[in-house]
């Protein structure tokens, strides 16, 4: 049998887990009415119990206590009995489908924001500040120990009056148990600091309690870091101590193992690795946490690949491989491997950004399964086959829109044909897929190629679809996504010219796609501060050039999310790339061989000169609307979208409504640029009742 | 002069077949003693043949007329020449009886003449061409020398000429169809198949005086703790005399053939030719003489054999070659459609099975996977070498009662080694979902349960069959329980029709059957069906073997699916490719079965194949798409379910705080 260590069920404490699969505990951001978990974190969780996932423990992050504030996460607040009805729909939803549901407690210490809400006093072992977070705190005293204690204790209650199987105490990513841990946080001098014994103290002390008030037939688990990577913190060899400390109280049914601590910029990105990572890249320190306990190991970061999974197993590093990104993209990842169809599975790409929304504060969304948390809208996982006419759809662009709406039509039942302009899928993606350490993202095209043909969609890769091409199809329905084109031309004096000779500045797109051959010395000048700016840098220096990359934003990728930015960052100190900010680009001209740069201080005026062989200019997307003005008079809808049944996930009312010609619609890029999940977001609720 | 020269004729053939009787027993005595009951059997063969051979012959009503009238025309006509012609007893109503019944034969012979103009490849030509004129040469002969007997004509019309070619007429047709009945002709399948049908080894299989259906399909246990016995055939003259009786009845019409999946692929095996060559090597000789279609891939004139030869040569023979090769015998799936087919009663399956259990028990040569089958099935006691401890690991959180724990229930859910497959687990969720539904009391084994034996048994492995029968046995027989039911039918088969021999006797049910009993006792209440267009594909052991061939479609007609048969379905439905362990032995042929069976669905524009086998699932699913989609019985009715939501709504109001059990809700 295939994958036979995935499906060997394992013991938790009293609870048989069907599987070696875990979602391991990550900040949703969909708790609602003061942290409960209603009708979207319910529908979420189903899903995956649905898809066979064996274990999903939720809520990372979750607050025993009001002084740790949860509303800056939407995450679940344990501190009021309250949730307790709550919880009970999620258990019942989840053991409906066989699925064991965990949660994870926690109380953060000094990682929050106190500006807001409750307007909090943060607290901490020794007062000292979080960097991440920007937070400041109090040196805990002995009262709000034991206030603390006595709320996971009742949070912990709750959590098992509310049917839930288990719950996690966070001891991980600096909360409050890792804080007194931990000797760069830790600084006292009494009972709760210094030695071993004392900075395990409060976190003993919080076991114990919890374990008194749940008694034996309750799972309780703790997760840990590996290795805090801090010369001044936790190393492997002490975790290995703390982990052996606890197991021997045989009051942990099971640790969760992550390598990496997150106080800083550089370790949070470690902590969820990006697709920079290698495949499981902490995996050795979660063994190493293995070796010294006696309860089963769950370890997560970088496992996305059922083979891999297996083999991790199979090789007995850890009891249980946490899949979490893998089962936000595809929360059916079981199944298909049950069902045989492991080639259907979307596959995590590492973009990250789930949890890079999360750091903001927004709700986690997939950047290629728009269905994943909005199952409560009626979003599907599954399109099920249309009951009514099969309709012709043509399908204009490649693209993640493009693809999508392909997919989704064609799974409707209907007769699809898709024109790409290229020679390949993928869009803008096959461009992002060029940059250093971000090829895999090309694993959203992966899936979409695999999935098209699949389900037999006509594809015409290398045509440029035009009006006569299109009606030669005699189309129902006509979707346009045919992105756009970089917006160069926005500023006169940048001497943007559409042919190459004269044109002073070239775009990110020319130099990723390898159109126009990277200069030695390079100005990139980028006022996005999104991927194609960092990712043309670092392309560039790849390739041996001199690179300065200047923006007039607050920093070069400012916009680039909290796990990602700090790879690129690695990547482009490394290679010497100057990093300017608050610089616009304010004229271009020729001198001699060479090109000037004049570049205006945002907030001075002051004016400098940079004199290199090549300038980039990455100023985002004009959308490409000649097909879709040539189209729209011609259409029965005029183009149409109406908007409010897209957006209650209602079928478009010109569907069932009869006339002559056809439907057109216009997806992505080139009605306005956004990004991958908008588009993907919005085929998907366009075309799926088709 | 005819009045002198036929007595002469008549009781000269009468003596020659009388010598050729005694040696062609001989021959026959050559096996192993057969317990069977001669005396019994006698008595039962008119009936064996007028009911349960013509049940068979009739499934081609023109051949079955034909028959009739040729054979019983003979039978009639001989007895009423020898009587008339051997002794001479001048009765113008015997003669005018004789006239009536050489016509009859007559015209039978003449559509026997005119099968034989242009005879379809299954039919072995050679001798068998001749009979025809054989026939029409006795008929006519008898008829025409009986003239003047009948007043007709007077007595001495023509000349001694006249009178010498009629004498030779006749004797050309006594010669065939005395002489040649006992030495060697075709019409040997006369005198060798009513002895066979009185002597037949499986007396069981004929239907009984009151009507009831006969049925004996289990294979027969080798007796292992007799030191003495032989653990399978290795020379003709190891076979029972009953069954080398059986091979000698044998009529060559290519019935089996026409219905063999092996010899349709291209693999080399035809099952008419092996019980040929089972003749041939009884007799001694090559096969050079056989005149119907050879085993693919293998010229006639190669292969000979003795009796008290062996069958196979051993491997470690180089280039030699002995009667049948091993290959051969390994390309069959044990389907039974050869059985099923055969007028002869003949039981080509025991025959392989009995070849088989020689190779794999005293030579250790089971090709390809085999050898490791076996040894996983030694040593885990199922076929694929899982660990025998993770037989429930598919259903971690469906809380299936177990045995062990509730020591009875109404039900023994028998899993089956499908528990280790990914796409039989589907199948298991869907029928553990539906006996919920149900409210059926029902409980499995669990870890306990092993093989059935089944794979082990028919690759000739009896050893191993029977160990695990025997633990399997004594396991159930710690428990109470008033039926099994398995979504299995070869261990339904070997339950219900194998154990017994070994002291195991059970009620057992294949699901689909126990599902139809569900819902006509209204337990189960189904949406109507939505999907496309459906076939259903019999598996081998549950209709050949079983003869259930309703429920299936009972169960789908409950779900308001209206079943476009194939063309081959029912007890002539073509096998998936699975059985006996064909996959394991794995014999490479033109192409492969699944195949052909796939091709059998597509012709019926099916969108959904049925089934009820998780053998015949993974078969027809290993076909590349496109190709219909292929569902389980139990998989169809789990889907049909509506579901009674109430089990949710009370959950919900028991006592909070307690971590509940799985909700029985299955969506895997």
């Amino acid at each position: 049998m295939a994958f036979e260590a995935l499906f060997q069920p394992i013991q938790i404490g009293n609870q048989t887990i069907r599987n070696r699969v875990v979602s391991t505990a990550h900040a949703e951001v969909y708790a609602t009415d003061g942290g409960m978990t209603t009708e979207r974190y319910v529908k979420y969780y189903e899903e995956k119990a649905k898809g066979g996932c064996g274990l999903c423990i939720c809520g990372g992050s979750s607050v025993v206590s009001i002084d740790s504030p949860q509303a800056w996460w939407s995450s679940v607040n344990l501190s009021t009995d309250r949730i307790i009805p709550h919880f009970q729909n999620l258990a019942d939803a989840v053991h409906k489908h066989g699925g064991k549901i965990m949660i994870q407690i926690t109380h953060m210490g000094r990682r929050s924001r106190w500006d807001g809400f409750d307007w909090s006093t943060l607290l901490s072992p020794s007062g000292i500040r979080e960097p991440v977070h920007r937070s400041t705190c109090k040196t805990i005293e002995e009262e709000d120990i034991w206030r603390i204690v006595g709320d996971f204790a009742q949070a912990a209650r709750r959590a098992k009056e509310g049917g839930l199987d288990g719950v996690e105490l966070s001891a991980v990513h600096q909360h409050l148990i890792d804080q007194f841990w931990s000797p760069r946080v830790n600084k006292r001098t009494d009972e709760w600091g210094g030695s071993f014994e004392n900075r395990m103290r409060f976190g003993m002390e919080v076991l114990k309690a919890v374990r008194a008030e749940v008694g034996d037939d309750f799972v309780v688990g703790m997760r840990i870091t590996g290795d805090e990577f801090h010369p001044d913190g936790l190393t492997h060899d002490d975790m290995k101590q703390i982990a052996a400390y606890y197991d021997a109280t045989g009051m942990v049914d099971f640790f969760g193992v992550v390598g990496s601590g997150c106080d800083t910029h550089n370790t949070l990105a470690n902590v969820i690795p990006n697709m920079a990572y290698p495949p499981e890249p902490f995996l050795h320190l979660a063994a190493g946490i293995k070796e010294v306990v006696s309860v089963p190991v769950i370890h997560a970061q970088n496992i996305k690949d059922p083979n891999q999974a297996q083999r991790i197993l199979e090789g007995g590093y850890v009891d249980l491989v946490g899949m979490t990104r893998a089962h936000i993209a595809d929360p059916h990842f079981i199944a298909k491997i049950k069902m045989d169809q492991v080639d259907q599975i979307k596959q995590c790409v590492g973009a990250n950004y789930c949890i890079d929304r999360q750091y903001q504060g927004l709700d986690v969304l997939c950047i290629q399964n728009a269905a994943t948390s909005r199952e409560y809208m009626g979003v599907p996982h599954i399109v099920e086959k249309s009951e009514g006419p099969k309709r012709k759809v043509v399908v204009v662009g490649g693209g993640p829109g493009g693809m999508e709406a392909a997919r989704v039509s064609a799974e409707r039942g209907h007769d699809v044909t898709l024109f790409e302009a290229a020679e390949q899928l993928g869009g803008q993606i096959t461009l992002a897929s060029k940059a250093p350490q971000r090829d895999q993202i090309a694993g959203i095209t992966r899936w979409y190629q695999l999935e098209l043909a699949r389900l037999g969609v006509d594809q015409r890769l290398g045509t440029r679809a035009d009006e006569a091409t299109i009606a030669d199809l005699r189309p129902d329905i006509v979707i346009l996504a045919t992105g756009g084109q970089p917006f160069l031309s926005q500023v006169p004096e940048w001497g943007y010219a559409e042919s190459r000779e004269e044109s002073l500045v070239v775009s990110t797109w020319d130099i990723l796609s390898g159109a126009v051959e990277p200069g030695k010395n390079v100005l990139i000048y980028d006022t996005i501060c999104e991927f194609a700016g960092v990712s043309a840098a670092d392309y560039l220096a790849d390739k041996g050039a001199k690179v300065e990359i200047v923006t007039d934003d607050i920093k070069p990728g400012a916009a680039v999310g909290g796990t990602t930015f700090p790879t690129y960052y690695r990547s482009l100190y490394e290679k010497e790339v100057i990093m300017t900010s608050d610089l616009a680009l304010h004229k271009v001209y020729r001198e001699g061989d060479s090109l000037v740069a004049v570049l205006e201080n945002e907030y001075t005026g002051a004016q400098e000169e940079r004199v290199v062989d090549q300038i980039v200019v990455e100023n985002g997307v004009r959308p490409d609307e000649s097909l879709y003005y040539a189209l729209k008079g011609q259409s029965r809808n005029k183009g149409q979208i109406d908007i409010e049944a897209l957006y209650a996930i209602q079928p478009q009312p010109c569907l069932s409504e009869s006339g002559e010609g056809f439907l057109l619609f216009r997806l992505g890029d080139c009605t306005a640029p956004r990004n991958t999940h908008a588009a993907i977001y919005d085929a998907l609720r366009l075309c799926k009742d088709f | 002069m005819l009045d002198t020269l036929l007595p002469i004729l008549f009781f000269s053939a009468l003596a020659l077949a009388a010598i050729g009787a005694v040696r062609r027993v001989r021959l026959w005595r050559q096996g192993r003693h057969s317990p069977v009951s001669l005396i019994r059997g006698l008595i039962a063969m008119p009936r064996r043949y007028l009911v349960d051979l013509h049940h068979v012959v009739a499934r081609d009503k023109a051949m079955s007329n034909t028959h009739v009238a040729t054979a019983g025309g003979f039978v009639l006509a001989a007895l009423l020449a020898i009587v008339v012609h051997g002794l001479g007893l001048d009765s113008a109503i015997l003669a005018w009886a004789l006239l009536a019944a050489t016509t009859c034969m007559f015209v039978g012979s003449l559509f026997v003449a005119k099968r034989r103009r242009n005879p379809p490849p299954r039919l072995s030509k050679g001798p068998w061409m001749r009979l025809p004129k054989s026939l029409i040469a006795f008929s006519l002969g008898v008829f025409l020398v009986t003239l003047p007997t009948a007043g007709i004509l007077p007595e001495d019309l023509g000349s001694w000429v006249l009178a010498l070619a009629l004498a030779g007429v006749v004797a050309w047709g006594l010669g065939e169809l005395f002489f040649g009945m006992t030495w060697g002709g075709p019409m040997k399948h006369a005198f060798a198949g009513a002895l066979h049908l009185a002597f037949h080894r499986r007396p069981e299989r004929f239907s009984d005086k009151h009507g009831g259906e006969g049925r004996s399909t289990g294979l027969k246990a080798l007796r292992l703790e007799d030191p003495a016995t032989k653990l399978g055939v290795e020379k003709p003259a190891d076979f029972a005399w009953n069954q080398l009786l059986g091979f000698d009845a044998c009529v060559q019409c290519g019935r089996c053939e026409a219905a063999c999946p092996a010899f349709a692929a291209g693999q080399p095996l035809n099952p008419k030719k092996l019980i040929q060559d089972m003749v041939v090597g009884m007799v001694g000789g090559s096969d050079a003489h056989y005149a119907g279609s050879p085993y693919p891939g293998k010229p006639v004139g190669e292969h000979a054999g003795e009796p008290h030869g062996p069958i196979v040569t051993r491997p470690s023979t180089k280039g030699g070659t002995a009667l049948v090769d091993a290959e051969t015998l390994w390309s069959c799936t044990t389907c039974r459609a050869c059985v099923e087919e055969c007028p002869m009663m003949i039981e080509h399956v025991d025959a392989i099975v009995d070849m088989r259990r020689f190779l794999t028990l005293e030579h250790g040569n089971t090709p390809n996977k085999g050898a490791e089958v076996l040894d996983n099935l030694i040593a885990t006691d199922n076929p694929g070498g899982f660990d025998p401890g993770s037989r429930t690991h598919w259903a971690a959180d469906l809380n299936l009662p177990l045995m062990a724990d509730k020591r009875e229930a109404e039900v023994l859910l028998w899993l089956g080694d499908g528990v280790f497959d990914m796409r039989n687990q589907r199948t298991l969720r869907a029928l553990v979902k539906v006996l919920r539904a149900a409210q059926v009391d029902f409980a499995v084994l669990g870890n306990e349960e092993r093989d059935s034996g089944d794979v082990a048994r028919r690759l000739g492995d009896e050893a191993t069959f029977q160990s695990l029968a025997k633990r399997n046995i004594a396991t159930l027989g710690q428990y109470r329980f008033a039926r099994i039911v398995t979504c299995d039918p070869h261990s339904f088969h070997v339950l219900k029709n194998e154990y017994g021999e070994l002291g195991g006797n059970y009620e057992v049910y294949h699901h689909s059957t126990y599902l139809n009993r569900l819902l006509e006792e209204g337990k189960l209440s189904l949406k109507a069906w939505k999907g496309g267009t459906v076939t259903y594909h019999d598996p081998c052991y549950l209709g050949r073997y079983n003869g259930e061939y309703e429920a299936p479609r009972d169960v789908l007609r409950a779900l308001g699916i209206e079943v476009e048969e194939m063309a081959r379905s029912g007890y002539r439905s073509r096998c998936c490719g699975g059985g006996g362990g064909a996959p394991i032995t794995d014999i490479p042929g033109k192409q492969r079965i699944p195949d052909m069976r796939m091709n059998d669905v597509r012709e019926t524009g099916a969108e959904l194949v049925a089934v009820g086998c998780p053998q015949c699932t993974a078969m027809l699913e290993g076909v590349v798409e496109p190709r219909a989609e292929i569902k389980d019985i139990a998989e169809l009715v789990a889907d049909a379910l509506i579901e009674d939501d109430s089990a949710e709504s009370t959950s919900r109001d028991e006592a909070a705080g307690k971590a509940r059990r799985a909700e029985e809700e299955v969506t895997l």
